[in-house]
């Protein structure tokens, strides 16, 4: 293998943030004309994003165990701030830059064609905002002190909550960036209770210290710190029951933003989850708590099962693809996995380094078709201006190369082989299998439970799937703006085709990947990377021992499968064609002897009632029909239906929570004055007591 | 690892597979016949009418998109990859790696979700019917089915399908335990749910108020139809193919040499027979469920499976 000489990687990092800060800037500076903005900006951060694959390449592709690091400009006189680029780092940056090259490349056609008539100066908003939301995305994940983790933590959330709110000056919009600032906030406050308890003990900011300083802690404030910042992760990752603001905010987004929040903003929930878990806080030489692992292996699970049965219900389509958050589900899977089997093997043993290693690959593969599936949407969205797929039909014969790419995508969050998001779940699931034989018992029996629960989301996700294609593309257009849409443009489907590359390239040899995840995986678990343990047998087959080494092993070849598949498809192909080669007619779809229109189509909402009512439990469905008649009821003149279902978590909690903290608002509101020298009063009698607590504890 | 399945021998398998696939349904339309006092027609009846499709011409819907022609081709495709990691006449993980059980459910889940997709595209409310009830009772059947099979490759350590039938070793019937037993009783209650058969599916009728898989295949017709149909045959004989291997290997008896390829081919043909027969019998005395009571049937299947797996591992 060759290493990256030629490039001195050492300002990589910076560059990335040049090249991002660059084109907010001059975004900003171009703010008078749209056009100008949109292109330089996107330009800017197309080029951001290039030097970040460059960087995270280098890094990962180099010699083992490096990392590079970076001063920043001395900003506040009581830390000094640094960025620090190893393994896992690189991994996520190279996620992020995958899905931003294509959000780049898709975005300036998509903003003109969206929304033609907005001003210059909202374009030059949106390109500003876009560019901090990247650059904040790739500090977060690059940072070495806890100052600027938190610093671009929240410019990540102030850009993607202007990014939100900035494409309709609705009441909807602005209520779906509420509600993301309010969840985002509450978890960045249990960030910071995480992160300030660190500092405190460590005297200094950056992550070395803080290391330290978390190899003194005793093991109740070490799990009560991890679930603090697991906590506030989660609230980002959007897992259920946190996921309320998932639904509302990434659909309010322009699309090519959804694409990045859905398909990398929750990624780097991850990277703070792995971060804080395997390497901030982990014990010397000591297995984590089994506590963690558990924890996050169970709300992985609900997370996968819940997020794909909501989402299967729903038929506005950004807002279906941001329901499926199950693949957070997915991710947390593997980590809570790695978590629990890490330092717990015999010798030898090495399936913690699978469990990681099929979370990790699962985080690249989800944001590439969630990224996909976003710009494919945002591509029907900019040609029609419906998002609600009852509405839409017959799209594939307008849109060819659209439908084309959204059905790959559909394919790949469905886990079908031979495409990507079959080998990660492969790999989890050879991990959970793995987990059973080692752990028996109870514990066994959970890792079981959440392989079963997996099985289901997998087959749950491919209904939705064939629901949201076949009644958005196939049959009849059911509206004529659907009737009148016509083929995205061109840089648009570029886009999209990048990120459908990645998902075959990733399906087809996902063994050429691996090599890039033996930098994450090797660095925090201390032990072979992923290729030597999944690639053992050469890049075109993927292994797993269930066993340690030296027993009988499962062993695949993605390149194989798809070998077969394609020779088979030929050769189905020319039967296909029949002996005779007889012609084609076309004709009417029989409708049972009426003349056939839009009404006969097979709707979203029909689609999905029989799940519907077999899960009735869980959605709590309620439909309303109203019949107007002629006089008996035999003559029908009209059938008005309306139906819905509810969101458990939004009701039986956030809508209780929301009750109590009215109420209470009320009572206060009773209370209070008006007069100023009461509020006044108030503080200092608050600020009093805060300083005799505060003597007592620590005097 | 070296595997004790040439290549050449594996495709050899799938290409038998295809071949038998209308066989195993013409033989259970006979047993069903006859077991309804019928003459019925000969067992050879499905090669006919396969041969009859694909010498006819194609109507196609004027609304279908460029990709409904290519819905039979990648339906059949899908199938028949699945049918070349069912080990048939001989036990042993293939020479070269190819797919697991994963890798086969994934497959035929790939060949359904396409036949759906296909469903919708002609804009008929039967089609969208039946895709809409196959993709209900798909998400139910496929975790039972991962299930049993976990729970026999708990025990071998492998979930490669060969590899996991000749762990299972000489003894197999002598060695079955409880979670076998539990296990084998799952997926007789899957079977004519993955095959689409009475009580689930009625393979008979078009009738809209019965079907789930005839119906997607409505708008297909000539060779396309064919394409479906042969996938339909190759499909429910794979996944027989699953449940012998999972339960049934053959053994060391199929060693090497002509007389051992003959014994496996011999001892696989039985093995489907039995299931064959069983199909026949169930498809006779019962009637189709409700699909509203489908859900409930699996749940049978599923508790068996989870119980299979759950005294594997305690």
């Amino acid at each position: 293998m060759y290493h990256w000489r030629a490039v001195d990687l050492g300002s990589g990092p910076n560059l990335v943030a040049a090249c991002y800060g660059a084109g907010a800037l001059s975004s900003l500076l171009a703010r008078w004309s749209g056009r100008l903005a949109l292109g330089v900006g996107h330009l800017a951060a197309l080029a951001g994003a290039v030097a970040g694959l460059g960087v995270s390449l280098g890094v990962l592709l180099g010699p083992p165990g490096r990392t590079l690091v970076q001063p920043l400009p001395i900003l506040f006189p009581f830390a000094r701030l640094s960025l620090a680029v190893d393994g896992l780092s690189a991994y996520f940056l190279l996620v992020i830059s995958l899905v931003a090259v294509a959000a780049a490349v898709y975005g300036p056609a998509y903003l003109r064609a969206h929304s033609p008539d907005a001003g210059a100066a909202r374009q030059a908003a949106q390109v500003f905002a876009l560019n901090v939301f990247l650059g904040s995305m790739a500090l977060v994940c690059c940072a070495g002190d806890a100052l600027t983790f938190l610093l671009s933590w929240e410019g990540m959330t102030l850009a993607s909550y202007v990014l939100v709110v900035s494409d309709d000056r609705d009441g909807e919009h602005a209520r779906a960036g509420l509600l993301y600032m309010v969840m985002a906030h509450g978890g960045t406050a249990l960030l910071l209770i995480a992160f300030l308890t660190l500092t405190e003990r460590a005297g200094a900011f950056d992550f070395a210290a803080l290391r330290t300083a978390a190899g003194g802690l005793d093991g109740t404030t070490r799990t009560a710190l991890f679930f603090l910042a697991f906590g506030g992760f989660a609230v980002k990752a959007g897992v259920v029951p946190l996921h309320v603001w998932l639904p509302r905010a990434h659909p309010a987004a322009p699309s090519h933003v959804s694409a990045l929040m859905s398909g990398v903003m929750l990624k780097v929930a991850i990277y703070g989850i792995l971060r804080f878990a395997f390497d901030l806080l982990a014990p010397v030489g000591g297995p984590l708590p089994s506590s963690w692992g558990w924890a996050v292996l169970f709300v992985g699970t609900t997370s996968a099962v819940l997020g794909v049965l909501y989402a299967l219900q729903q038929h506005d389509l950004k807002r279906l693809l941001a329901f499926h958050s199950e693949n957070i589900g997915i991710n947390l899977i593997g980590i809570g996995l790695a978590m629990m089997l890490w330092r717990r093997e015999e010798a030898g043993g090495a399936l913690a380094t699978v469990a990681l290693t099929a979370a990790l690959l699962h985080t690249m593969n989800h944001a590439a078709f969630k990224g996909l599936l976003f710009l494919g949407a945002g591509s029907v969205l900019c040609r029609t201006h419906i998002r609600n797929i009852e509405e839409l039909g017959g799209l594939a014969r307008r849109m060819p190369w659209t439908a084309g790419l959204f059905l790959l995508g559909a394919v790949a969050i469905s886990a079908l082989p031979p495409l990507n998001g079959f080998v990660s779940e492969w790999l989890t699931f050879q991990a959970l299998l793995g987990g059973a034989r080692r752990f028996h018992g109870p514990e066994g029996l959970g890792i079981v439970f959440a392989a079963a629960m997996l099985a289901l989301t997998g087959g749950l996700a491919a209904a939705c799937f064939a629901k949201a294609f076949g009644v958005t593309f196939l049959g009849r257009p059911r509206s004529p703006h659907a009737e009148h849409a016509t083929e995205a443009p061109r840089s648009m489907i570029a886009g999209m085709a990048w990120l459908a590359a990645v998902c075959v390239a990733l399906g087809v040899a996902p063994g050429y990947a691996m090599r890039l995840l033996d930098g994450p995986t090797a660095g925090l678990l201390d032990g072979p990377g992923a290729s030597a343990v999944v690639t053992a047998r050469g890049p075109l087959v993927l292994s797993t021992a269930l066993t340690p080494v030296g027993t009988e092993a499962t062993a695949i070849s993605m390149t194989m499968v798809a070998a077969l598949f394609i020779a088979v498809a030929a050769m189905a192909w020319v039967l296909r064609r029949g002996w005779r080669c007889a012609p084609l007619r076309t004709a009417p779809t029989w409708t049972c002897g009426m003349s056939p229109t839009a009404r006969f189509d097979y709707t979203a909402t029909a689609f999905a009632k029989p799940l519907r009512l077999v899960f009735a439990a869980l959605y709590h469905p309620r439909r309303e029909v109203t019949r107007e008649t002629a006089g008996t009821p035999y003559v029908v003149r009209r059938i008005h239906y309306a139906g819905e279902i509810v969101d458990l978590a939004e009701t039986q909690l956030y809508h209780r929570v929301e009750r109590e903290i009215s109420a209470l608002a009320q009572t206060i509101r009773a209370r209070s004055t008006g007069r100023i020298y009461g509020y006044i009063g108030l503080v200092l009698g608050t600020l009093f007591a805060a300083l005799l607590l505060l003597g007592l504890v620590y005097g | 690892m070296t595997g004790s399945r040439p290549l050449a021998l594996v495709l050899v398998e799938m290409i038998l597979l295809v071949l038998l696939g209308p066989l195993v349904t013409g033989a259970i339309q006979k047993m069903k016949a006859r077991l309804q006092c019928r003459q019925g027609a000969g067992v050879l009846q499905p090669y006919r009418d396969l041969a009859k499709l694909f010498r006819k011409g194609t109507v196609q819907a004027d609304t279908a998109s460029g990709l409904f022609p290519l819905i039979p081709v990648l339906v059949l495709a899908a199938t028949v990859a699945a049918g070349a990691l069912v080990p048939v006449v001989r036990m042993g993980p293939p020479a070269f790696p190819l797919g697991d059980a994963l890798m086969l459910l994934g497959l035929l889940a790939l060949a359904r979700f396409l036949t759906a997709v296909g469903a919708l595209d002609a804009g008929g409310a039967f089609g969208g019917m039946g895709a809409s009830r196959e993709m209900t009772v798909a998400p139910l059947v496929e975790p039972v089915l991962m299930m049993v099979v976990f729970s026999t490759a708990v025990v071998a350590g492998t979930t490669e399908l060969g590899a996991l039938a000749s762990s299972r070793g000489a003894s197999w019937l002598l060695a079955w335990g409880a979670a076998d037993f539990l296990g084998f009783a799952a997926m007789l209650v899957v079977l004519p749910a993955e095959t689409g058969r009475i009580p689930v599916d009625n393979p008979d009728t078009h009738l809209e108020l019965t079907m789930l898989h005839e119906g997607m295949l409505l708008e297909h017709s000539g060779p396309g139809l064919g394409c479906m149909l042969l996938a339909s045959h190759t499909r429910q004989i794979v996944t027989l193919g699953l449940v012998s291997a999972l339960f049934f290997p053959a053994g060391p008896w199929g060693g090497a040499g002509a007389a051992g390829l003959l014994f496996g081919a011999g001892s696989f043909a039985a093995k489907v027979l039995v299931l064959a027969i069983y199909l026949a019998l169930v498809e006779s005395s019962y009637a189709k469920l409700r699909l509203f009571r489908v859900p409930q049937y699996l749940g049978v299947g599923f508790v068996c499976a989870f119980m299979a797996l759950a005294l594997r591992i305690l």
